[in-house]
């Protein structure tokens, strides 16, 4: 039950003062923006529709405390369905910048800088889609240094500064090298011999997989079934978070081929992240090729917001694209006599 | 106390790390009050048949610089371990292959045809190729093999330290001799840095860093004169630095030059190249594949840039092929057959 006496008119008028806020009470709660939202899948409290009609009646002390209003990604697949033409992660936006301004800080986790090992390079900075990285002065163990802080208001967890820190200073919880690392050979699946080497029934495929190019609810909930000794599926914040020395780790034990799933260009929930998957694999496809490895043991696919079932196919015909490869010994013999 | 006996050796190597050996100046007299040179072909005449005649283990410390390249090196190597307590791969080459490496993209046959056939300064007419031997009337002349693949110090046998550089700078080897000399390090399993500052070449790098520069191309160093106080990745040139071990002071960018990358990866980081490649896309501008491509397209020899020192002992070399694949038997393997 909502009473009068926590209805504060105020708090409306402070979120309309904010840059997108403006747009607060235009809201009439049809719930198209819940029925599109993607973050339900792993947060299923949350739920803009809730939001939005809870600060429209001005419910300050309930709104800024959710954890949920730090949850939106900015991902706008609800804009474009909005009747109402509601740009809802700006209200979002606005929500938060409120919270800010009275002390409110989001659950996180947050990417974390190990301040002992960070050289101030500014990698991270320029990596982050969000601007939520600076470098610091700061005094460690007694010696004046420039670092990297994480600004915890704008930071989203999408890993891009974990994959982009050349340090290993940068860490995001659940996200760590050593967490993907511990996926990727889980069951000792990166130690069992190639099929390439005559290991395996077919090509054996690493997958790292965006946590948002997977658009319906069934996929997600199909992805590991999906998985067998041919295929082995590692779920990223973002396919900006994969970093080539797994995936060239990978490619020297167990695997035949790594595929990663990305959003379709332009539909990037984290910005940038879906190019800089993109670019890192093209870049590494570039080399293999100098080194005379085949290319196409990398492969980048995008998923676009519209397309289901992009996973399965996209296995399908890497696969088939890794069974023409000739068989690594014979390639090798010729590349090198030929 | 007896003095220690020390040993150094170059395999494919340009000859720096010995220079480096040589700049220690008036350090060399402390040097010589403690250790005794018994074998240093850069410096003095020795003999192979001098080490081979001495006893397993008498050596006490083999700075060994060098890539392994040829059944020579390989030979050589793997009598100086047999003869010395303390091996350390000393530079790059013996390192992390360092430029020999780059060799490694093509392989030895196509380098021996490149050198000995194919350039328009070559004149060849029989197509010869050196060989391991050369029958003369005054008998039998052999020449050095080339393994098929340049290989790391650490790939041929166990090492107990490294130290980085090409070549490594003179203070830091004084330090890591030092070291070494007073026995401060404890050996283990694991082959350890010696002559390192801790964390990156950026950490050392007096240039300015905006921060949030991104660049839409990359240019070379002969296309620019690169402002000496901001830095080079925001000026849009490739610079190592982000994935580099500090260790140098920077050297290289004092002198208006990006990082190359010799003093190998960080802390924790194994594939030097894989780490400097998130670096650098993580600096391209670009909100479209198209224009990403075009960024990308100003990489020119990425594996040559990302890998310059470290191609031998990188993932991607790993991915490549061993001398078996290849069908060259490099000598050394046979020996150690025999042995």
């Amino acid at each position: 039950m909502i009473r009068s006496s926590q209805m504060d008119h105020s708090f409306v008028e402070q979120v309309q003062a904010q840059q997108g806020g403006e747009h607060l009470l235009t809201c009439w709660s049809c719930g198209t923006c819940a029925a599109t939202c993607i973050v339900r899948r792993y947060e299923p409290a949350f739920n803009p529709r809730v939001i939005l009609h809870k600060a429209g009646l001005g419910l300050r002390d309930e709104v800024l405390s959710s954890a949920e209003i730090w949850q939106c990604s900015a991902c706008d697949a609800c804009y474009p369905r909005c009747p109402k033409e509601i740009h809802i992660s700006d209200v979002m936006k606005a929500i938060r910048n409120v919270a800010i301004e009275e002390g409110y800080e989001g659950p996180g986790p947050f990417a974390q800088v190990d301040e002992h090992k960070c050289s101030g390079c500014a990698v991270c900075t320029r990596a982050c889609p969000y601007g939520a990285i600076d470098r610091v002065t700061v005094n460690v163990d007694g010696e004046e240094r420039t670092v990297a802080r994480v600004n915890h208001d704008l930071c989203l967890q999408c890993g891009v500064c974990v994959a982009a820190c050349p340090s290993g200073a940068m860490s995001l919880e659940a996200q760590s090298d050593t967490e993907l690392l511990t996926r990727m050979a889980q069951d000792g699946w990166l130690q069992r011999p190639r099929f390439a080497d005559g290991g395996g029934d077919a090509p054996r495929i690493l997958a790292f997989v965006c946590q948002w190019s997977i658009h319906s609810s069934h996929e997600w909930s199909e992805l590991q079934s999906l998985e067998s000794d041919s295929l082995r599926i590692v779920n990223l914040p973002c396919s900006g978070r994969v970093d080539p020395e797994m995936i060239m780790l990978a490619l020297t034990q167990g695997a035949d081929g790594v595929l990663l799933l990305g959003c379709e260009g332009g539909e990037c929930h984290y910005k940038r992240g879906t190019y800089l998957g993109r670019s890192k694999v093209a870049l590494l496809g570039t080399m293999l090729q100098q080194m005379g490895i085949e290319a196409q043991r990398v492969r980048f696919v995008e998923a676009g917001s519209l397309e289901r079932n992009v996973l399965p196919l996209a296995v399908g015909a890497f696969r088939e694209t890794l069974c023409a490869l000739a068989p690594r010994q014979q390639a090798l013999e010729e590349a090198i006599h030929g | 106390m007896a003095k220690l006996k020390l040993a150094v050796y170059w395999a494919s190597s340009c000859g720096g790390c010995d220079i480096a050996l040589v700049e220690l100046g008036e350090h060399l007299l402390e040097l010589a009050e403690v250790a005794d040179i018994v074998f240093w072909p850069a410096a003095m005449d020795f003999r192979y048949e001098d080490v081979e005649a001495m006893e397993d283990g008498s050596i006490d410390v083999t700075l060994f610089n060098g890539a392994i390249r040829t059944d020579e090196d390989a030979h050589i190597a793997r009598l100086l371990r047999k003869k010395s307590k303390i091996m350390v791969a000393f530079g790059s080459c013996a390192m992390e292959g360092c430029i020999p490496s780059l060799a490694n993209i093509k392989g030895a046959d196509y380098g021996l045809r490149r050198a000995h056939i194919e350039t328009p300064t070559t004149e060849n007419p029989t197509g010869e190729l050196p060989r391991g031997s050369y029958a003369m009337p005054e008998g039998d002349l052999s020449l050095p093999v080339l393994c098929g693949q340049v290989r790391t110090l650490e790939q041929l046998v166990p090492v107990e330290f490294k130290v980085p550089g090409c070549p490594p700078n003179h203070d830091q080897v004084w330090k890591a001799i030092q070291t070494l000399i007073n026995g401060e390090v404890e050996t283990s399993a694991v082959a350890q840095l010696l002559g390192v500052d801790p964390r990156t070449v950026c950490d050392q790098c007096p240039r300015e860093r905006e921060g949030k520069i991104r660049v839409k191309a990359f240019l070379r160093p002969h296309q620019v004169i690169p402002d000496p106080d901001k830095c080079f990745l925001e000026q849009g040139l490739i610079c190592a630095g982000p994935a580099t071990h500090a260790g140098c002071g920077a050297l290289c960018i004092k002198a208006n030059m990006p990082c190359r990358g010799c003093y190998g990866p960080p802390d924790g980081v194994v594939d030097q190249g894989a780490a400097l490649l998130d670096a650098i896309v993580a600096s391209l501008d670009g909100q479209t594949d198209g224009e990403i491509r075009k960024v990308l397209g100003t990489i020119v020899d990425p594996v040559g840039t990302f890998y310059r020192f470290s191609l031998a002992d990188s993932y991607l070399q790993q991915m490549k092929m061993d001398d078996d694949a290849s069908g060259r038997v490099c000598a050394s393997q046979a020996e150690e057959v025999t042995e």
